[in-house]
């Protein structure tokens, strides 16, 4: 039969390993020019917590998308402070595919992006606390509604707001109401919020009569 | 208290959420089969209304009833010839495009992953030894991998039973099988034709040796995945494929939500996943 079986070969018969595993090997590879060799450093630095600045950094300089996939891959594993909050870093990013593969890669650690979630919402740049709602659209966090209820409740700014009412218009319960009306008389000369705040109370209605 | 029922508006917010998770996409014509089992897990969880199980299902932080939900929206099953599309695409598609730019001469390389008890792999090499042209001109490497431990000692015996092998054509089942008792063991050539490995798919450590595959079947796996080990699975096959290597999934798979490192080619039989050639 023409098939080869190579069994005892350790099945792949790939190639062996050549390069040196350490840390500081690892984060030299991290600037190889072959993305292969920095694609394996960036998976493999997920076995060292202090790998996740030098990650960062090596991912707003990275063109390679496959390097780029496994490099929040594997922040998304170490899901540290610090690779927290080089992913924020990120979000600050010019570069818009960079900031929509972070807030994917940030709506992987709810527990870890969690605990930022209330400085986000404080930060000067409305375009971050968009972003910041952006997350929580599919984030599996208990406080999610509570967020976004404390984001319409506070936030001066409207898309920020407006975002926030998207995001309660799929998700929001009877908690919403309230805090909604509020927002929507608030912008009350902003005819597209007051839409949006209808529609979500209406879906929420509809929810509670079903119920 | 109230019957439970799925309304429309349910459905529809369930159809794109569940779409958006998993790639798995339902019509309206399986309301019945989705109606039946989001009402047997709300039972299960004790959730009365629809609303109520979807925001825990949802923002459950261990995605555990996702999980669940996934595990029952699919059907798990496996026998020979399964899909058969693929397996015509493969010989008809694939394998003329990669053996034509090929250069090295080296066995094709494909690889089986997850092998379950063996049904897909003994099915490829049937199928390349019955339909494919070019095995008279090319070595053919196959390797099957599993975690499971005691489907890859079943995949090694080869015994099935008689169910599993109901789409075998009876000229392939004389040819590669004989009866023993109730059952039929697969030939001694075929089972020596596929290396069976044990491999778990999220552990870097087992799939960093397998490379330079040219083709890799992986099929139904990937829906009990939860994302993050998708886009990981992802990854570890990037590294398995030769560049411009195809990876076929199920039929209810999709690449495209998982990785944008792979092109989707429409072959006339199957749509398949490349790898690109370039990643810059």
């Amino acid at each position: 039969m023409p098939f080869v079986n190579h069994s005892d070969s350790a099945a792949a018969s790939g190639e062996e390993r050549k390069r040196t595993r350490d840390y500081a090997s690892l984060v030299d590879q991290l600037s190889d020019p072959n993305p292969t060799s920095r694609r394996w450093a960036a998976r493999d630095l997920a076995q060292c917590p202090e790998g996740a600045l030098e990650l960062v950094a090596r991912l707003k300089n990275e063109t390679d998308l496959s390097v780029r996939e496994v490099i929040f891959s594997t922040l998304t594993t170490l899901k540290n402070r610090e690779a927290i909050e080089g992913l924020i870093d990120c979000l600050r990013s010019e570069d818009a595919a960079l900031r929509n593969e972070t807030i994917e890669a940030m709506q992987q650690c709810p527990e870890e992006v969690g605990q930022f979630i209330q400085l986000l919402f404080t930060d000067a740049d409305p375009d971050v606390r968009i972003f910041a709602v952006n997350i929580l659209e599919s984030l599996c966090h208990g406080e999610v509604e509570s967020w976004l209820i404390g984001v319409i409740s506070t936030d001066q700014n409207l898309n920020v707001c407006a975002t926030a009412v998207g995001v309660l218009t799929e998700i929001g319960t009877a908690a919403s109401c309230e805090p909604l009306m509020a927002v929507s008389r608030r912008f009350a000369n902003e005819p597209f919020l007051t839409f949006a705040v209808e529609l979500a109370l209406k879906r929420i209605c509809e929810q509670k009569s079903n119920e | 208290m109230n019957e439970q029922t799925i309304s429309s508006e349910d459905y529809a917010i369930f159809s794109e959420f569940f779409y958006r998770k998993t790639g798995i996409s339902f019509e309206t014509t399986k309301r019945y089969f989705v109606d039946k089992r989001l009402l047997e897990r709300m039972n299960a969880t004790e959730h009365k209304t629809f609303r109520s199980y979807f925001t825990m299902m949802r923002f459950e932080v261990s995605g555990e009833e996702l999980q669940h939900l996934t595990n029952i929206m699919t059907v798990n099953e496996t026998y020979f010839i399964r899909e058969e599309y693929q397996f015509e695409c493969l010989v008809s598609s694939i394998l003329p495009e990669i053996t034509e730019k090929k250069k090295d001469h080296k066995p094709v390389r494909i690889w089986v992953m997850p092998s379950s008890s063996g049904e897909e792999p003994y099915s490829i090499a049937m199928y390349l030894i019955e339909k494919w042209t070019g095995i008279s001109k090319w070595d053919v490497e196959i390797i099957a991998s599993d975690i499971d431990t005691s489907v890859l000692r079943k995949a090694r015996a080869g015994l099935y039973g008689a169910r599993t092998l109901q789409y075998v054509p009876a000229a392939w089942l004389k040819k590669y099988f004989c009866k023993v008792g109730e059952d039929f063991q697969i030939s001694d050539d075929l089972r020596s034709a596929v290396e069976y490995t044990r491999v778990n798919l999220a552990e870097p450590a087992d799939t960093r040796s397998y490379r330079n595959f040219d083709v890799i079947f992986c099929r139904n796996l990937l829906i009990y995945f939860d994302d993050m080990s998708r886009k990981r699975a992802g990854e570890t096959f990037y590294d398995a494929l030769v560049p411009g290597g195809f990876i076929c999934l199920g039929h209810s798979e999709s690449m495209s939500r998982v990785s944008s490192l792979y092109t989707a080619r429409r072959f006339p039989e199957a749509i398949v996943y490349q790898r690109a050639l370039e990643t810059q």
